[in-house]
């Protein structure tokens, strides 16, 4: 684990967060091998999508029995979104909404409580300080597949099951942004402006929210993207946790249609159709916040 | 520690407020469940009498259900089966995210942001929905890829169509973390390089690759952590081949046993097992590595 | 400089967070307010005599057949959830009983009902029922009543029968096969004849299928005695029948990728497989599976293993159940008897589900004569299901760790057809597996 913190000492020199290429003043030859290497990855990266695209286009009856590279350009794609909003009085975009509201809420929430602990433990000297961060790393070891069906007996005698808390509740501690809070606190706080502004009589909770939070804040989006992603991908947990359908998110949503029953059909056309509209929101959000949505963050270098 | 100025003194409550959060979280949902894991896997279920047991009590066990685990061959060959997944996953991902990262580096490389983006994309694709995509891809009849010439669930081929769907999902978010710590380094260093007629790959190699060393075990952790905790993939496979068991990997055996048997007990004894396993391989790797770089360092 | 605008950007974020968390707190207020959850409805039953019960099903459109119940029963209210389906569902409700929170009513396939009656999953609700129980016939009711107490009321059965291409069995000259030795010659002609298609797959994935098949050899995996167990999985009539099937499969006359698939979907779709082993439930089923075949497929009975003899085994079928959890069982009952045995509430489960109905009454009802939807060739396709169903014979009793059993056939079957193995051996494992566990679990076994 002390590993990681290696990463964070390197930035030096150049910047971490330039992403255009060094404009250097003599003209640079285009360095085609790597140009199509890189392409070629970023193919394998869409592939999949790509055929989710072209299945969507196709209706039930075309699904299977045409050739799986064409797309259907006679509107399939439309009658799909309708069938699947249709589907149990539109239930797919409940979903929809559900996964949002625990990506964000929780998202938001996680990373208030990583923002708190990393700051304690990266500008404070208290008893316990070392035991608490290796505790807290050592929990990125424990499977959740093994706290799953605890952590469901324990919260049903609090009856927090099937409900929207069950879910979250659980979500929001979060090792690696404690972590990541720790080495933005210890990089980005300096000390002489908490020293400065505690001459100047501010109280630690004013200099945590408005010193120490404010320059911890881009670190804090990309934590907040991290555990986004993080709970809008997360399967099992409200698996386990839920049995009302409409609490569902996407993922155990489009499980269960997936896996409809014993000798039940599976409805693929509407599995294939959610997965796109699944896909594409994640897509959008990525595209439209990648302005300050600064992946080179995640090594915990901020500068 | 504690520093005697009047400040520290005032200010001594306040960090265990800012920690009080966090800390009470992992109580509930880490500790406490771990915990009560714990006492399950010393339990076990015993039906009351009768011919349909007439409802069902536990009863203490002792070690029995250990002595079950160790004792059963499914569980090691389905950890056989992940050290083989991980074996495929762990160097595809970190090499594959290595070569990214450092053709992204590379002055004159093209198209970079759109790559960039792409390559890491695959990140926010659930798992579960992956690996779905990747199962129509490698159906015979679905398959744009050649599933119809090549047998993608073949006995050998299994492990590598299952370990790509978790290298596709992990290479973008590995590629950023190396590529990062490649931004970072001064650009002096490749400059007098070149000045003494060193080539592009001697700079990689000789400079960039052991720079980003400690990028590089960051990411080897990760991605053997995963590789413990391979579930998603397998699972969801599962139903469409004969080629996937439901004890295919150690987390698969504890899921069917919770869910599909209901006995938590079994799965409970399993885990406890899994987790020391899994914390003993942690921390012997995170050692041996940081001993390495140390050495190389010195 | 740049704080504000992105102090600005927080907030809007902060804003959506909130405007989502109300938007979805108002979707999930109509759910949370009529769900059933314990004290929920005993405060309900307080407050003017309403009660709301919850009911897990996964039937698609069985939510047109409870709209009916609330629309006629103000006083006892169904809410509908489908959680998971099939044995998947069992699970969920084992968990949920674990944590005393499971739903009033469950749709429970019977070789299940065992296990979770066994666990005190699953109300006897033998003091509801006493009406409800004389429109069954005794056949019918040995898959719910276990030593004289009603633990669920019968929804459907579903006999072995087998359905076929009509179309394509015309193609290529072939006639039904009446007999397994039939079926094998016709699997081969079929291989000569095209070699691209095959006569059926064999499904190591579903446990219940192959089941339906020793039934009708005559296999008793289970029966009892008193308080004891006797288990026999690997016994003679299920090894003439994995025999059977494992000279198919080694002389390549038969596919092997398990049913379900989006693979098997395009070949039951593209004319590769021509005939399907299934239940009297594959109608509904055979929309979604292969909806391009629609008025293609007839359905015949299962090939016999001696000429004429009319036996079959099931496939599925299921009871409606009570939880030991529900605070309403005489309410939940009054559901489950009026799901399955009111004529129009039957007739109404026909046209949604169609399912083949297991009241005696419900398989003369004036909607069995016509053809289901699918089926649109074949008006009398009720009456050839009327005519195999007395004949449809299960196992004495279904286990009480079935799972276990379905779970080595799934993993013995599938591990024998991707590496060549033997599928007795298969059996064998799945006997010694399901007696290792009834003995930790603390069952008589003789």
């Amino acid at each position: 684990m002390t590993a990681m913190a290696g990463t964070s000492a390197t930035p030096r020199g150049r910047t971490a967060t330039a992403p255009p290429p060094p404009a250097g003043p003599r003209p640079r030859r285009i360095a085609a091998l790597p140009t199509a290497a890189l392409v070629l990855g970023a193919l394998y990266c869409v592939v999949p999508t790509l055929w989710i695209l072209v299945a969507a286009t196709k209706s039930r009856t075309k699904l299977f029995s045409t050739d799986t590279y064409v797309p259907s350009l006679d509107l399939g794609l439309v009658h799909n979104i309708r069938d699947l909003s249709d589907y149990q009085h539109g239930i797919f975009w409940h979903w929809m909404l559900n996964s949002f509201f625990y990506a964000t809420v929780g998202g938001v929430l996680a990373s208030l409580v990583s923002a708190a602990t990393g700051y304690a433990l990266a500008k404070y000297a208290f008893r316990g300080r070392t035991a608490l961060f290796n505790t807290i790393l050592a929990g990125v070891l424990l499977p959740q597949i093994v706290l799953a069906v605890p952590q469901y007996l324990l919260l049903s005698k609090a009856g927090l099951t099937d409900s929207l808390l069950g879910v979250l509740l659980p979500q929001l501690f979060n090792p690696y942004g404690i972590y990541l809070c720790k080495i933005y606190a210890e990089s980005a706080v300096p000390d002489s402006l908490l020293e400065a502004g505690r001459i100047d009589g501010a109280g630690e909770g004013r200099l945590f929210v408005s010193v120490g939070l404010r320059l911890m804040g881009p670190g804090l989006v990309t934590v907040f993207l991290l555990q986004f992603i993080a709970i809008w991908n997360n399967f099992l947990l409200p698996f386990v946790m839920l049995t009302s359908d409409d609490k569902f998110p996407l993922t155990v949503g489009l499980y269960s249609l997936l896996r409809h029953g014993a000798a039940e059909a599976s409805l693929y056309s509407l599995v294939i159709t959610g997965t796109l509209l699944s896909v594409l929101p994640v897509i959008a959000l990525f595209l439209s916040l990648q302005r300050f949505w600064r992946i080179d963050l995640v090594t915990g270098a901020l500068k | 520690m504690a520093r005697p100025t009047p400040t520290a003194r005032r200010t001594s409550a306040f960090p265990y407020l800012l920690v009080l959060p966090a800390v009470l979280l992992f109580a509930a949902f880490v500790v406490a469940p771990g915990g009560y894991a714990l006492l399950l896997s010393f339990q076990r279920r015993k039906v009351n009498g009768g011919l349909l047991g007439g409802g069902t009590h536990t009863v203490f066990a002792g070690l029995a259900n250990y002595r079950d685990v160790l004792g059963d061959s499914e569980l090691w060959s389905g950890v056989v089966r992940m050290l083989l997944l991980g074996a495929i996953t762990v160097p595809a991902t970190v090499l594959l995210a290595l070569l990214f990262a450092v053709l992204l580096d590379i002055e004159g490389t093209r198209l970079r942001r759109v790559t960039r983006l792409t390559i890491f994309l695959p990140y926010a694709v659930p798992g579960v929905i992956a690996s779905l995509m990747w199962g129509f891809l490698y159906l015979p009849a679905t398959s744009p890829i050649g599933g119809d010439r090549v047998d993608f669930f073949g006995q050998v081929a299994v492990y590598f169509s299952v370990g790509n769907v978790a290298v596709w999902g992990a290479v973008g978010f590995n590629m950023i973390v190396i590529y990062t710590a490649l931004r970072a380094l001064p650009a002096e260093l490749y400059e007098s390089a070149r000045l003494d007629g060193a080539s592009e790959w001697q700079i990689i190699r000789r400079i960039k690759v052991p720079m980003v060393m400690p990028a590089v075990v960051m990411c080897t952790l990760f991605t053997v952590l995963a590789a413990l905790q391979v579930f998603n993939e397998p699972n969801t496979l599962k139903p469409l081949s004969n080629a996937v068991s439901s004890t295919w990997v150690p987390l698969m055996k504890i899921y069917d046993d919770a869910f599909g048997n209901s006995d938590i007990y079994s799965a409970a004894a399993t885990s406890v097992v899994l987790t020391a396993a899994a914390l003993l391989v942690s921390f012997g790797t995170a050692r041996l590595i940081q001993s390495r770089v140390q050495q190389e360092a010195a | 400089m740049s704080v504000i605008p992105r102090r600005r950007r927080a907030a809007g974020a902060a804003a959506l967070a909130a405007g989502l968390l109300l938007a979805v707190a108002a979707c999930g207020g109509g759910g949370s307010g009529t769900t059933a959850k314990g004290g929920d409805t005993k405060a309900g039953t307080g407050t003017g005599g309403k009660v709301t019960l919850t009911f897990w099903d996964w039937d698609p459109n069985i939510d047109k057949v409870v709209a009916k119940w609330n629309a006629g029963h103000p006083g006892i209210q169904v809410k509908l959830s489908n959680p998971a389906g099939g044995d998947q569902l069992v699970a969920k409700m084992i968990t949920a009983h674990e944590a005393k929170n499971g739903p009033d009513i469950a749709k429970v396939e019977y070789q299940s009902l065992p296990a979770l009656v066994s666990k005190g999953v699953v109300a006897d609700i033998t003091d509801y029922t006493k009406d409800t129980v004389t429109k069954y016939d005794q056949a019918t009711l040995k898959s719910t009543v276990f030593q004289g107490k009603v633990y669920g009321i019968p929804q459907d059965v579903a006999p072995l029968m087998l359905f076929y291409r009509a179309d394509l069995f015309a193609k290529y000259g072939l006639t039904v096969p009446k007999t397994w030795d039939d079926f094998a010659a016709t699997a081969k002609a079929l291989r000569a004849k095209a070699p691209s298609a095959y006569l059926t797959n064999f499904d190591a994935a579903d446990p219940g299928w192959f089941t339906g098949l020793a039934q009708q050899a005559g296999a008793n995996w289970w029966s009892t005695s008193g308080d004891s167990w006797k288990v026999d999985i690997a016994d003679a009539p299920t090894k003439k029948v994995a025999g059977y099937w494992q000279q198919l499969v080694d002389g390549g006359s038969i596919a092997k990728n398990p049913s379900f698939s989006p693979q098997w979907n395009k070949q039951m779709n593209d004319g590769t497989l021509l005939t399907w082993i299934s239940g009297a439930w594959a109608p509904a089923q055979l929309g979604g599976i292969a909806p391009a075949t629609k008025g293609k497929w007839k359905v015949a009975q299962l090939p016999a293993w001696t000429a004429g003899d009319p036996t079959t085994g099931i496939w599925g079928g299921s009871a409606t159940t009570v939880t030991s959890d529900s605070p309403h069982p005489e309410e939940a009952a009054e559901f489950a008897s009026w799901l399955n045995t009111d004529d129009a509430a039957v007739t109404e489960q026909v046209k949604q589900i169609n399912v083949y109905p297991a009241a005696t009454a419900g398989r003369s009802l004036p909607v069995l004569q016509a053809a289901p939807a699918f089926f649109p060739n074949q008006p009398d396709f009720y009456a050839e299901v009327k005519k195999v169903a007395p004949s449809a014979r299960s196992f004495p009793m279904w286990g009480p760790d079935v799972t276990v059993t379905f779970t080595g056939y799934t993993d013995g079957f599938a591990k024998a057809l991707q590496s060549g193995g033997s599928f007795t051996a298969a059996l064998d494992s799945m006997q010694s597996a399901t007696l290792a566990d009834m003995k930790k679990l603390g069952f008589t076994v003789g």
